[in-house]
């Protein structure tokens, strides 16, 4: 076991949103909380499940860290994409953050039902969502203890 | 000398005493004995049952009104005749009549006894209702049509408000990353313009989000059921802490009862009601006091009392409007959604919300809440 996040150990997320602009604010805020942070972006459901199977042009696709994940998306939405990474043995070990403009009940039952790790809603105000990425790189990616890919294979 | 059977004497005499009344009368007349057989009518009933007199007199009134009528004045083994009559006065029975054509009309009837030396007669005034049976028909139509419309308006609400969120955060949250990003970079003007696009979007997402509250009122209420107003109180008052502890605020309460309610809803209701008292007032320290008294229904009349600005009587209604405000933006914040919400929460439950007050001497809220009732 051991901490990811090492200095100069480049963290791997995923960011599974569709909305450019979204994409854009969260590369933003992830800058500002922690610089060793590689963002990878999937506009998908589909991609994310390529870049996530190293298939169809994503052979080099490192192993991520962390994934964030939208619910409604283009193709294959959240759902399925959440169902189908927590359903796949060597995927479902990596922290999958449900990240939406939803919050509706049935939404976040649906996905911890699917064993989504957490569900937030993004904020509304630009500083909350900042507070928001913030608080997943202290929490998910500083202080949880997480497999090391080692002891996976 | 002939025998006159009495009863047939005296039936006459009294129709001759009556028959002008009959005929003076709106309605058809029908007047019937105890047996059920027709003694009298008067014009009006001849035109709208189709017979003339003669065709009628004697007849059985199930002849022209085959079922409800009759059976309700005739004795039976259980009742007497005067039993059975006193059930029926003065109420009106809808009955389905039948004209001589065979073609049937709803009615109303009305019954009255009429003494007679033969023995009590029954007047039946007899009224079509087909016209409003079919007005109060398209009523309910109507009625319907307009639920259905305001629920489809609610849904409207509340689509766009949520649909709208999402391009309006983009607009604001990239206006606040330029004026953070960029000021004092630029220039003065810019500075200026990235201020005012800033200030624009986020105050519509304010109202965007009230907006979406308010729909959620009744698209997101919980069904009412037995709460403590007290707790509801204790709630509201802790959410609304750090605006109670800015003013210095003393916020007081009467033991308050259980009622039925949405318990979010009502927590709103103080919330946003001790909300306002401690923000639109000068007095120091601000004071709110919540008492309940017992009203009529077993209702409970909730008051909210402060020692604010005041409201003068020709706001009284216009405050419970939608983004209805009677202050600039630089005296005191908000949308104006507040009270309109309150007002929502309060007809959800039933009730109604007014205010009373004069400017200066405070404003009292009073809302109504039906109270819980005790079982054995």
């Amino acid at each position: 076991m051991n901490v990811i996040g090492g200095i100069g150990v480049p963290i791997h997320v995923l960011l599974v949103e569709d909305s450019p602009g979204d994409v854009r604010l969260t590369q933003e805020a992830f800058r500002d909380a922690n610089a060793s942070i590689k963002l990878h972006v999937a506009t998908d459901g589909v991609e994310a499940m390529a870049f996530l199977r190293k298939r169809d042009g994503y052979a080099d696709a490192p192993r991520p860290d962390l994934i964030l994940l939208d619910l409604n998306l283009p193709r294959m939405d959240g759902r399925e994409v959440l169902a189908r990474i927590k359903e796949d043995e060597d995927l479902k070990t990596i922290p999958t953050v449900i990240l939406t403009t939803s919050d509706a009940e049935a939404d976040i039952v649906r996905s911890y039902q699917l064993r989504a790790n957490v569900f937030l809603s993004k904020p509304v105000e630009l500083d909350a969502f900042e507070a928001v990425v913030r608080s997943i790189n202290d929490f998910w990616l500083t202080k949880a203890k997480l497999p090391t890919l080692k002891s996976l294979q | 000398m002939a025998l006159r059977r009495p009863q047939e004497e005296t039936v006459d005499e009294s129709a001759a005493k009556y028959r002008g009344l009959l005929e003076a009368a709106p309605d058809a007349m029908v007047v019937v004995d105890q047996a059920g057989a027709i003694v009298l009518l008067n014009v009006q009933a001849e035109k709208q049952f189709g017979y003339s007199r003669d065709e009628l007199i004697g007849q059985p009134v199930t002849n022209i009104i085959p079922d409800g009528f009759a059976e309700r004045i005739i004795a039976d083994d259980l009742r007497s005749a005067a039993d059975a009559l006193a059930q029926v006065i003065g109420t009106g029975i809808e009955l389905t009549a039948l004209r001589k054509d065979g073609s049937e009309f709803p009615i109303e009837i009305m019954l009255s006894p009429l003494e007679s030396a033969g023995g009590i007669l029954v007047t039946a005034a007899i009224r079509d209702i087909s016209v409003r049976q079919a007005a109060e028909a398209h009523l309910a139509r109507e009625v319907d049509e307009l639920a259905r419309s305001n629920e489809e308006l609610e849904q409207f609400a509340y689509i766009a408000s949520h649909d709208l969120q999402e391009p309006l955060r983009m607009v604001a949250s990239y206006t606040q990353l330029l004026g953070r990003r960029y000021k004092g970079k630029l220039d003065d003007d810019a500075d200026e313009f990235i201020a005012f696009a800033v200030d624009g979007a986020t105050r519509m997402q304010g109202l965007i989000q009230d907006l979406l509250a308010y729909s959620r009122v009744s698209s997101q209420g919980a069904e009412l059921s037995d709460t403590s107003s007290d707790e509801a109180l204790q709630y509201a008052t802790r959410n609304l802490g750090g605006a109670i502890e800015d003013s210095g605020a003393v916020v007081t309460h009467d033991p308050l009862p259980m009622v039925r309610a949405d318990e979010m809803q009502l927590i709103q209701l103080f919330q946003n009601l001790v909300g306002n008292a401690i923000k639109y007032t000068k007095a120091d320290p601000p004071t709110v006091h919540v008492s309940a008294t017992r009203a009529i229904g077993r209702k409970w009349e909730f008051s909210v009392r402060d020692n604010g600005l005041g409201i003068s009587p020709e706001y009284y209604e216009r405050i419970f409007g939608m983004f209805q405000r009677l202050h600039k933006r630089d005296e005191f914040e908000g949308t104006g959604i507040g009270l309109a919400i309150c007002k929502r929460i309060v007809e959800r439950h039933g009730g109604t919300i007014s205010v009373e007050s004069s400017p200066g001497q405070g404003s009292t809220f009073r809302f109504a809440l039906a109270g819980v009732e005790r079982r054995p």
